[in-house]
């Protein structure tokens, strides 16, 4: 067996997470420039239970996994005791895009991630995989403006009628209600909901709903789409977490998006939605007219990234090509949708 | 018609013997392996049918890249299974797996203190584990037949009428014959989809149940509207497969 470890040649650290420490590299192979993520072996405490599950869940759902708006796992080598998967090296993610304020987002950049975000879904969710763990931290981006869901870590499969599954997952900033209820058995809709935040987070440039506590979230929640009744959705007060809040009433959602367009607003209102059942598949959503009104998606190669990932010269060109193109059309200013 | 009579008898035969393998005693060279300690264990641990199917598919996968003589079965079988518990997500824990391995290899003991035997089987277990995976090169995917079958038997409710369905209980019989192939690395060497269709052939056949509407139809298999790619050799030596594994069992005895 060729020695892996000198396959892919170590460029630079690139961060550390609670279960592994992932390095920039090149493949020797291929010329190629991945990411190898290293599991932690960590305390004997831990070497003791063997192969790490998050790991193992990474590694069983992503090689069968094939589509472009899904991280890639390239290959899986075992060095000594450690093991470690070899991604797709990406640049960026939408986390560092929306918090970085020399950026902006037009809707049809916007659209574009979405969209993009929504066909990964798709994908994952016909091939009955739940991802569970969905934030901007997770939408991956490539210097070529391709994003890729990443992260299977929490992924699960589902569809299993008398499966119980864990409410314990999920970011809190991006968990449904029915989750932060006790919901044990849940299927795609968890996943949608989190998209919608994202949608929401995209054109805000803040989170939606920064809950500090569990409570807190469904207050915050709440506050926006006011309660749930059993009218609304029937069966919530019989969750097992369920309690009573105090009164709420819905603010319109043209309030809180002052910029965005009827049609992004149809798009967020059919993803957030409180009762589950109700929410759209991600089928469903990528039928919504907003995906095909205009303004067309923005291209891959020209949706805005961070300053230091395309090269200035890069960015000159495409700076000068976007005013040629803006002039053509009429010199509309991309708007930053703001409140 | 006649062989198929045979596995009856044996089946029966088996099950008047209310015996406890000693493992231990038993010889692996013939071809046997440690598959029914795994399903004991397994039964044992309360896992999943799909959890011990993918612990005893990773075993024989394992022992088919490297020599058996070289390695402890029964460790690799427990380390099978605490791997298929985690592919599977259907948590089977460390310690459970250590002290049911340990009662079943050595009948009427206690359970292991935690001491240096415990750590040191502990330690063994997850060692083992990364090494099935590196020898299956990180591959522990399976697919299994039992979907298959599952989807077949449900189209065939309604084409064998209720009433037989009822009465003859050819699903149940599929599924143990399905189980129990697993017991024989052949399981590797087909098609999950013919695999199934085998067990339910064997299934309809030990109760004689005719499939309406087959009569005249003599020259095309019943399952061709389930699998286009199954010669009719093909299924009897999967089918004569299944049987050997009753035979091996009894000659092991």
């Amino acid at each position: 067996m060729e020695n892996k470890n000198v396959r892919y040649e170590k460029i630079e650290f690139l961060g550390e997470g609670q279960f592994a420490t992932v390095f920039k590299a090149k493949d020797v192979k291929t010329d190629k420039i991945v990411a190898v993520k290293k599991i932690k072996l960590g305390s004997r405490e831990e070497a003791q239970d063997g192969i790490n599950r998050t790991a193992l869940r990474e590694i069983k759902l992503l090689q069968e996994l094939h589509h472009d708006n899904l991280i890639g796992l390239l290959d899986v080598f075992g060095h000594m005791s450690n093991v470690s998967l070899v991604f797709d090296f990406m640049d960026t993610d939408l986390e560092v895009i929306i918090k970085d304020n020399t950026i902006i987002l037009t809707t049809a950049n916007i659209k574009s991630y979405i969209l993009q975000t929504l066909q990964g879904l798709e994908y994952l969710h016909v091939n009955w995989i739940l991802h569970r763990d969905l934030k901007p931290n997770n939408l991956l981006v490539d210097a070529s403006g391709v994003l890729k869901i990443g992260d299977f870590g929490l992924a699960k499969l589902y569809g299993s009628p008398n499966r119980i599954n864990t409410h314990q997952v999920v970011t809190r900033w991006y968990r449904p209600p029915e989750l932060l209820f006790g919901a044990k058995q849940y299927g795609t809709c968890i996943d949608i909901w989190a998209v919608g935040c994202i949608l929401a987070e995209l054109l805000l440039r803040v989170p939606l709903f920064p809950g500090e506590s569990d409570l807190d979230q469904l207050t915050k929640i709440f506050g926006v789409f006011g309660n749930p009744t059993e009218d609304n959705w029937p069966g919530v007060k019989s969750l097992s977490d369920y309690i009573e809040f105090k009164t709420f009433p819905p603010i319109p959602l043209k309030s809180i998006f002052t910029a965005a367009g009827d049609d992004l607003l149809h798009v967020i209102e059919s993803m957030l939605v409180l009762n589950p059942i109700a929410r759209k598949t991600s089928t469903a959503c990528l039928k919504l007219p907003f995906f095909s009104n205009k303004p067309a998606p923005t291209a891959g190669c020209k949706l805005p990234l961070p300053q230091n990932i395309r090269k200035l010269a890069e960015i000159e060109r495409l700076s000068l090509k976007r005013k040629l193109l803006d002039s053509a059309e009429g010199g509309t200013l991309s708007k930053r949708l703001f409140t | 018609m006649k062989d198929v009579i045979d596995v009856m008898e044996l089946q029966r035969e088996k099950s008047r013997r209310t015996t406890t393998v000693d493992y231990r005693q038993l010889d692996f060279k013939g071809g046997f392996t440690p598959a029914s300690f795994i399903f004991e264990c397994g039964k044992k641990l309360n896992g999943q049918p799909l959890t011990l199917a993918t612990a005893a598919v990773i075993m024989h996968r394992f022992f088919k890249e490297v020599d058996p003589m070289g390695y402890d079965l029964f460790l690799i079988a427990s380390s099978s299974l605490y791997l298929a518990g985690k592919v599977k997500d259907d948590p089977l824990k460390i310690r459970d797996i250590i002290n049911v391995s340990h009662n079943t290899l050595h009948r009427g003991s206690s359970p292991l203190e935690i001491g240096d035997e415990y750590w040191n089987m502990r330690d063994a277990i997850v060692q083992a584990e990364l090494l099935i995976m590196r020898v299956l090169k990180f591959e522990v995917g399976t697919v299994h037949p039992h979907k298959y079958m599952l989807h077949y038997l449900k189209s065939m409710e309604g084409w064998l009428g209720k009433d037989t369905w009822e009465t003859v209980p050819v699903s149940k019989l599929a599924a143990a014959f399905l189980q129990d192939f697993h017991m024989d690395p052949a399981v590797l060497d087909y098609a999950p989809q013919h695999i199934a269709v085998a067990c339910i052939s064997l299934a309809l056949q030990c109760y004689g149940v005719q499939l309406p509407l087959m009569e005249d139809l003599d020259d095309e298999a019943w399952y061709a509207v389930f699998v286009k790619d199954l010669q009719k050799d093909k299924h009897w030596e999967i089918m004569e497969k299944i049987m050997e594994v009753f035979n091996k069992e009894i000659s092991s005895h």
